[in-house]
């Protein structure tokens, strides 16, 4: 260990030797305790940084609230469940930007069944004219077949 | 890898749906991937809606997570990050008309200082860090990573890794220095 290394890993990981390379933590502290006065010069500045970063992982570092864990939970396959309040109200505060992964599969779960309800009943209408007039009926607007949902579905698949 | 992975148990019974499993997973996960995403965004209702994307796509990876390639943590810190920086991307491309015509008196340097407390001077300082470079120090220093895993995590070398850490911890100090002597200016 050499001093420019020992400035070298403090500066880099700070006064805390448990942030220290593995590698290097046993020979880093060795030449601490050899050069107390040198290595204490450097490890007091960078303590005092630390000392600021661990006031915010004192702020930060809160267990996350019971609503978010039941929430987190239920979204497992095992546990799934109908959508909690909270969604529909993020859904609203998101529309027309969107974006969200999750909001977009609940659209893409709505826009799904909505296409369904209609082909269905696109499909009712195709027999019953068919049978009345004995041709086939005009294929539908390419219009027709294109929804405000389009691109849902690919936002959610996306990994 | 010569260890095992300590959540490999834990990802097969999420993998085969245990509702216990499940329930350990995010009591184990959620609090890390929160404080994570916490900082790299700093907001914690974005982070919160983060880390309910990382669960999604834990659950969707479950059945099919083999141990070996990679440790569970890391791809899950990489998930973590990779939606972060979505989002943060996304804030960089709002059109600029949607901000706010008229600054927020309350948000004032001079008010600010004084209203802040030192936990939230020093998320400011690292939310005004370059995003990488709060990414080296988040994962070093708040999530306890090695440096060797974090440099893995991130795709450079350790020397890169430390290179920015040095960068991140010189411009937090120099933030927080010149806070406390505006402080001290607005204080007189």
């Amino acid at each position: 260990m050499t001093p420019q290394r020992f400035r070298a890993i403090v500066d880099a990981y700070g006064a805390d030797a448990r942030h220290w390379p593995e590698a290097e933590r046993a020979a880093a502290s060795a030449w601490a305790a050899q050069h107390r006065s040198e290595a204490d010069a450097l490890l007091a500045q960078a303590a005092q940084l630390d000392a600021w970063l661990a006031s915010d992982a004192a702020a930060t570092d809160l267990a996350p609230d019971a609503a978010l864990i039941e929430r987190v939970v239920a979204s497992a396959p095992a546990n799934r469940q109908p959508r909690q309040p909270r969604q529909a109200r993020r859904l609203s505060l998101a529309w027309p930007v969107g974006g969200s992964g999750r909001v977009g599969w609940w659209w893409s779960g709505a826009a799904f069944a909505g296409v369904g309800l209609i082909g269905g009943l696109a499909g009712a209408f195709a027999v019953s004219f068919f049978l009345v007039t004995g041709n086939p009926s005009p294929g539908p607007e390419s219009s027709y077949l294109t929804t405000g949902f389009g691109g849902t579905a690919a936002d959610w698949s996306d990994e | 890898m010569s260890e095992r992975d300590p959540d490999a148990e834990l990802v097969a019974g999420v993998g085969r749906q245990e509702p216990s499993a499940v329930r350990t997973l995010v009591a184990r996960k959620l609090p890390r991937l929160l404080a994570l995403a916490t900082r790299m965004l700093g907001d914690r209702m974005e982070a919160e809606d983060v880390a309910q994307e990382a669960f999604m796509r834990i659950w969707k990876q479950a059945p099919r997570w083999r141990e070996g390639e990679a440790r569970f943590d890391t791809w899950l810190h990489r998930v973590v990050l990779n939606l972060c920086y979505d989002r943060l991307r996304a804030h960089r491309e709002q059109p600029a008309d949607e901000l706010p015509d008229h600054a927020d008196p309350a948000a004032t340097p001079d008010a600010q200082l004084e209203a802040q407390s030192r936990e939230a001077r020093v998320r400011a300082a690292l939310a005004a860090l370059p995003a990488r470079q709060r990414e080296a120090l988040v994962l070093n220093y708040y999530q306890d990573l090695s440096n060797i895993e974090a440099a893995a995590l991130m795709g450079i070398t350790v020397d890169a890794l430390e290179s920015l850490l040095s960068r991140a911890r010189r411009n937090l100090r120099a933030q927080l220095a010149g806070d406390d002597l505006a402080g001290t200016r607005t204080s007189r």
